[in-house]
Order: structure tokens, then sequence, then C-alpha cells
């Protein structure tokens, strides 16, 4: 569904990523994993079309995205939830979600769009009027979440969703990302907590310096020593 | 005490036109990060778009609004494909020091423009009706008691624009974040252009009130553009309402300081006030 | 855009010194008053650039409030010359006025953002010009006995020597320790700053050297004209003048500013029309287009074009 092939990135003259090359299949959940400043969202930035690539390609359900703008990516099923949430603040829950069906391809689908979204986080609902600003970090992330997904996508890219949330919301966050999983949505998670995203993936991929170091099977990847070592440290919170 | 009063009447009836102007211009530069310095000679191309048709088309001056608006739309429409369309494909930083640069030439040209086709003279639309109405001891033109309800009429449209339109609600969230807009599925080029576009149409709307209520020239454009940077900077962005807000305290300023001082200070006061409010508070007074 | 002094401006720097020392026998070999005159114009606007360049080439600032800076100088230069004071004396007088103004508000202008930064200067220079204009009404003549003594010769060597001066100035910031650093700001001001090159510290010192100049330009102005209205040198349009002729010249280079003031003199005579500053449409076009297209002005096409013909 997504496949990445080769990619380089590069900020001005400082190059973030070289060579990368992963892949995506319909219907799975794969995990991004790596230290601070691998170069991960620069990856999703690349793939979401706010960063044009120096080399490399990329490519959804067989169309090359490389000269597309960030707008018409959105309008071919690929959403980003981007890191910080990037919610706008001045509006409120129920216009933020609205503008989320902004795109042509989500306008027809944009009342099941809203039951969708206010039935997996029926908080919402109550807030719809309430604006953004004023709720706490979780109920962003819910809201930042539900407004990737009326933009009806196909594959859901999240840039570290559970950065700044209390530990009970990340599981619910991942349950919701798994019950939108199975209503058939393609997930591509960048995580900072690894436990919680191998527990959520099938695959997943280790970034660091720019550069894949690895990948498999979610459930091979917690056990590999280095993955465990690097990543999940004596202190890494049991399930 | 009835002559100070009656001073500030006035003062705020051309407040409202501060405002007007002030919109179009805080639109174009909450949306786009553009600073378009020629946004007075915009005003006074207005002026002249309203002299003209009442001159040619024998319309009611308040009724040219009908026809100078549309044209200002498209004059947007064509600034922004020709010239600021290709400013905004910068970073934050160079567009407002380009659309600076660029405002500047544009204004420059305009006004020599301006000139050649119609001569340096003034020019005032004469309505067919006059005289004022009398409120509580002072008097209140009536034309221009008529801009001002036009005025607030116009930014209420605006408000509401903004608020209900799909493209409204576009514009308000490019304005706050244009990558996350983008990452929503909307084409901020779009709503950079709707924006520019209906910045120049209010523009417009404010050179026809101004024509009509007082006169308008080709050397008019530098003191508008200084009025709606003041008032856009004692408002802040991001409130059509709290900058005609801004534009009425601004007219109310001038009238006391004229009043206190003598006329020839009227101008100081706000200059004076926006060197201030730049200093202390660059955020103006209503902005987030 | 690096601008070291490096061979070809110290060329340009020569050439052009080179060319104002030729001008110094110009009285003599044409003793036309409207040939002088005009001369006398083209001089005057370098001086009025390359003043203006310090700032916005050097230190990065777009500075809209020049004109405060002329006028300040013109002020107080008249009102000393008028009162009897040696034109020289009131000339540096009026120099040195115009800098404690701007030294004055320096601190705080400089804490404003770019855009900010120019629009807050214009409106400074606009409050003088209003106020000026509102306590000095009447126009300032000189007195009869000034007028018959008046020398047109004497100006124009003032001015000649101004506008080296002006050169000279730049060429020395260009080449120095002060230039660098100040260009380093002008590329990046937050690493400048973190390298230790303090910022605010430069900007001054460019701020004090460009309106030093602006402010002799400005007593010039008041030694030159037998009558004016005070306010006039305060006029914005002495600070657009000034911005168009650097940036279509090329602004932050030795030369820019000296090219661009010689075709804006030379158009703005011979392009006018009846009443219209036909110059400016052209001016404001060509503006834009450098702004957009050509930010290094007509020295950076110049370059492209050398080095299309010399492979």
């Amino acid at each position: 569904m997504l496949e990445i092939r080769d990619l380089d990135a590069a900020y001005g003259d400082i190059r973030v990523l070289s060579g990368v090359t992963l892949s995506v299949g319909p219907g799975e959940i794969v995990a991004l994993l790596g230290p601070n400043g691998a170069g991960k969202t620069t990856l999703l930035n690349s793939i979401a079309g706010l960063l044009r690539p120096r080399a490399g390609a990329i490519r959804f359900e067989g169309e090359d995205l490389g000269a597309l703008h960030a707008h018409l990516i959105v309008e071919r099923g690929l959403a980003l939830v981007p890191e910080g949430r990037r919610l706008f603040g001045g509006m409120t829950v129920g216009e933020n979600l609205e503008l989320g069906a902004f795109a042509p391809r989500a306008r027809p689908t944009k009342a099941a769009g809203f039951e969708r979204v206010y039935g997996l986080f029926p908080d919402l609902y109550q807030r719809r009027r309430q604006l953004v600003r004023s709720l706490s970090g979780g109920q962003q992330q819910m809201v930042a979440v539900g407004r990737a997904l009326m933009t009806n996508p196909r594959l859901l890219m999240l840039d570290e969703p559970s950065l700044g949330i209390a530990p009970r919301l990340v599981r619910s966050i991942m349950a919701s990302l798994a019950e939108i999983n199975r209503a058939g949505v393609a997930v591509f998670l960048v995580e900072q907590n690894v436990q919680a995203a191998l527990g959520l993936a099938h695959r997943a991929y280790v970034l660091e310096a720019g550069r894949i170091a690895g990948h498999g099977a979610a459930a091979d990847l917690l056990r590999d020593p280095h993955v465990r070592r690097a990543y999940l440290g004596p202190l890494a919170v049991r399930e | 005490m009835s002559i100070l009063a009656q001073q500030l009447v006035l003062g705020l009836l051309i407040g409202g036109l501060y405002g007007l102007a002030a919109a179009g211009l805080s639109l174009v530069f909450g949306v786009l990060k553009v600073l378009n310095v020629a946004h007075g000679e915009l005003i006074m191309l207005g002026g002249y778009a309203a002299f003209w048709t009442v001159a040619l088309l024998g319309l009611d001056p308040f009724v040219s609004l009908l026809v100078v608006v549309p044209l200002s739309l498209l004059l947007g429409v064509g600034l922004y494909w020709g010239l600021f369309g290709f400013v905004v494909r910068a970073d934050e930083e160079t567009r407002i020091k380009n659309s600076l640069l660029i405002g500047f030439g544009l204004g420059l040209a305009l006004h020599a423009l301006a000139v050649l086709l119609w001569t340096a003279d003034e020019r005032s639309i004469v309505t067919p009706y006059g005289g004022s109405i009398t409120l509580a001891g002072l008097s209140i033109p009536i034309v221009r008691l008529a801009s001002l309800l036009i005025a607030l009429a116009l930014i209420g449209g605006l408000h509401l624009l903004l608020a209900r339109w799909r493209w409204g609600k576009a514009i308000r969230a490019t304005a706050e974040d244009w990558q996350a807009a983008l990452l929503t599925g909307i084409d901020v080029r779009r709503a950079y252009l709707l924006a520019f576009a209906i910045g120049t149409g209010l523009a417009g709307a404010a050179g026809t009130l101004v024509s009509i209520g007082y006169s308008t020239s080709p050397s008019i454009g530098l003191e508008w553009t200084l009025k709606a940077l003041i008032v856009v900077v004692l408002a802040g962005l991001g409130s059509m309402l709290g900058t005609f807000v801004g534009g009425l305290v601004l007219g109310v300023a001038e009238a006391a300081s004229a009043a206190a001082f003598g006329g020839p200070y009227r101008e100081v006061v706000g200059l004076v006030l926006f060197v201030v409010v730049l200093v202390v508070r660059p955020r103006g007074l209503f902005g987030r | 855009m690096t601008h070291r002094l490096g061979g070809g401006e110290r060329r340009w720097a020569l050439a052009i010194l080179g060319a104002l020392a030729l001008l110094a026998l110009l009285p003599a070999a044409v003793p036309r008053e409207d040939v002088i005159n005009f001369v006398f114009l083209v001089l005057l606007s370098i001086t009025l650039a390359q003043s203006w360049n310090i700032v916005a080439g050097y230190a990065g600032q777009v500075n809209l409030g020049h004109a405060a800076f002329f006028g300040l100088g013109a002020l107080v230069a008249r009102t000393l010359w008028i009162g009897d004071t040696p034109v020289a004396v009131a000339m540096a007088a009026g120099a040195a006025t115009a800098t404690l103004f701007a030294l004055l508000i320096g601190a705080a202008a400089f804490r404003l953002r770019g855009a900010y930064f120019a629009i807050g200067t214009l409106a400074l220079s606009e409050i003088l010009r209003i106020t000026v204009g509102n306590v000095l009404v009447e126009i300032s003549t000189l007195p009869t006995a000034t007028i018959g003594a008046y020398q047109l010769t004497h100006r124009y060597y003032v001015a000649l020597g101004l506008a080296a001066l002006s050169v000279l100035a730049v060429a020395a910031l260009a080449g120095s320790r002060l230039g660098l650093g100040m260009q380093a700001i002008r590329e990046d001001e937050e690493a400048a700053e973190a390298s230790g090159v303090g910022a605010l510290r430069l900007k001054l010192i460019a701020l004090a050297l460009s309106t030093g100049l602006a402010g002799l330009a400005g007593g010039l102005f008041a030694f030159y004209h037998i009558s004016y209205y005070p306010a006039h040198p305060f006029s914005p349009h002495w600070t657009f003048d000034a911005l168009l002729m650097t940036f279509i010249g090329g602004v932050g280079t030795l030369h820019g500013p000296v090219l661009g003031a010689v075709l804006y003199v030379v158009l703005k005579e011979y392009v006018a029309l009846r009443w219209v500053d036909f110059h400016l449409l052209i001016f404001g076009a060509l503006f834009i287009a450098i702004v957009l297209l050509l930010p290094g002005g007509l020295v950076q096409a110049a370059e492209r074009v050398r080095r299309l013909l010399a492979p």
C-alpha cells in the first residue's frame, strides 16, 4: 500500500534521511521506532508532502507521491496526525473535526465520519462546542486523531501520539487505533513508547541516524536484545 | 463641552472607516503573513473606481459599492496571481520582509499611475442628499453615518463569512497553522487567494466610503496605509470586530488630540500610540 | 550575499573615487549652472543612498525613517547657519544631532523585528515631519546678504566631498572587522549572537554611521537651497528615494547605490512628464522585479552578464 524506496531527505544542507526503504501493507499496523533526532518526524513529513525528498520514491497504492502538494496527498487517502497535534486552537472541537472533512474525498462521508469519531471518543461529543485550546493533552490527542479520521483515510500515520499523555490514556488511544485498524484502516505509527507501539503493531522498523537499522515482526523485536537494551531499558514499564 | 462631544462624534464616524480599512490589511497579514503596504493605494483605487462609476453610470454613490467591491475582488485575485502568490513561497520571515518591499514598490507605481490617469486633483463624490440628524444636541451628518453603518455591516458580514462559510473556516485554519491546514486537506493556496481577494474587496469598499464622505486623491495611499497599520497594531490580529473597535478608538483619539492640541496634531497621536504599542506590546490590545 | 571588500569592490571603490576626483574639474570645464546643479543632485543622491545602504545592506534592517535624520541635519544646520554659525560647524552640529537622536531611539527600535522596525521608524519620521511642519510653518529663506554671496561651486565641492566620504565610509566598513560582524548578523542573527558578535552594539554603530552621513547630507541640503519649507526634508520621499536607489543598484554592495543613484537621477530628469513622477512608475515596477527576481539589484545583473560573456 505504502512503499518507500531509497528515500533521502534533508533540511538545507543537513542530511536527515539516507536510503530509507520500508513498506506498509493494507490492513497492517506498522511501527517506526528510534531515538530522538533519528529522522522519524522528517520521514512522516516527507510522506505527507510537507517536505520534498531529495531522492528516492514514495508510492501510495501504486501512485508516486513525490511531487504532490500535501492537501492532494490527503485527498488520496493518506492522513497524518502530526507531532504536537497541531490543532486549530481558536476553533471548537466540532469545527476542528469538521475541517477534517474538508477535502472532496471526505465531504460525502462527513456525517458517517462524525459518528465514527464520536463513537470512538464519546468524550469529544460532549465537548464539541468547546474551544480546543481549553482541552487537556489527552483530549486534544483524541481530537487530532479524530480530525485525521474525518479525512476518510485508507492509511493513518501518527507522529508520537503518546507524547505528554498519561499512561491510562495512552492505553486507550492504542485501543482506539486497534479498533480503527479493524475497521480497515492501515496504521503507520511513530512512537517513543516502544512497549505500547510493539504491543499494538504487527511489524516494526527501527530508524537510527537517518537509516533503517532493523525491522521485523513486532513480537520478534520485543525479544531482540539490541532493541531491549536501547529502547526498553531496565525501567521498562511492564504491561 | 458640546463642541468637544461634536468633535468626538465626527472622530467616531471616520473611525469606522479606519476599522474597515484595517480589516482588509489585518485579514491579509493574519492569513498570508504578508504585509501589503500598498493597501492604502488599493483604498485609493477603490475611491477612484467609485468616483468614475458614479460619474459614468450615474449610480447612487452608495450603490456604486455593488460595482466597486466585485471589481476590487477581481483586482485582488489579479494581484495575488501576478505578485503576492510568489511572495508566499518563502518562509514567514522572508515573506514579511519581501511583502513590505514589494508593497512599497507597488504603492509607488500605483500612485504614479493614478496621477498619470486622473491627475493629482482631489475628487469627491457628491451625494444628492445630505444634511444631518440631531441626537442629544449633537449634529450627525447623514452621509457619514450611513458610511459608518455600512462599514459596520461589512465587518459583521466578514465575521459571519469567516465563522460560517466553509472556506471562511479554512481561511481561519490556515491563519492559525498552514501546515496543519494542508494536512487536513485544505488547499492553502486557494485559502490565500480568497483571503487576499476579500482583503482587497474590503479596501475597495473603504475607498468608496472615503470618497463619498470625504475625498480621494492619488496621495491618500500612504496616509491610509499608516492608519490601517496603526489600527492593526492597536487591535492585534485575529478579530475583525476587535479591529473595527480599534478603528473607532483611533478616530476618537485623533479627535480628542485635535481638540486638546489643535487640528494639525490630529495625525500625531495615532502615530505616537502606534510607536508606543509597538515597543511595549507588539501583540496589540485585542490580539492573542 | 558575501560582500567583503574583495578585489572587485576595491577596484570599484577606486574607480568611483577616481570619477569623483575628475568631477572636481567640472565647474572649470563646464561652467554651466544647469549641469552643475544636475551633478550636484547626483552627488547628494549618492550620499543619501550610501548612508541608507549602511543599515540596510550591512546591518540588515530596512530603516523607513531615514528622512528623519536628513531632516534633523537640515533643521539644525539651517538654524545655526542663519544664526551666523560657520556653515561647517553648523553642518557638523546637524550631523551630531541626527546621530544623537538615532542612538536615543536605537536601542528600543532594534528590539522590533524586521517589518515592525521598518514601519516603526516610518511612524517616528512622520511624527517629526508633522511636528516640525506645525511648529515651523513659514518658509525658511536665506538672508539677502547670503543670497548675494551665494556661490554654487562651493556647494558643489561640499557635495563632492560628502559623496566621496560616503563611499569611503562604506568601503572602510565593508573591509573591516566591524563590517564582517555586521554581515554575520545580516545573514543569521541568532548564530552571530551565539558566537559573541554583540549584535546590538554593531547595529548601533551602523546606525550612527548611517544617520551621521544622512545628517551631513541634510546639512548640505540646508546649505544649498535658498528657500524651502522646514518640514520638506522630513518628507518620506527622501527615504523612499534612498531605498529605491540602493535596492535597484544592489543593496549591501559598495557600488550598487552609486549606480542606482545615477540611474535614478538621470531617469528622473529625462523621463519626467509634465506633472507626473513617471520615473516612479518605472522604478516602482523595477523595484518589484528586483525584489522578486534579482535581489542583488543591477550589480547582480551585471555580474551575471559578465559571467555569461567571459567564459
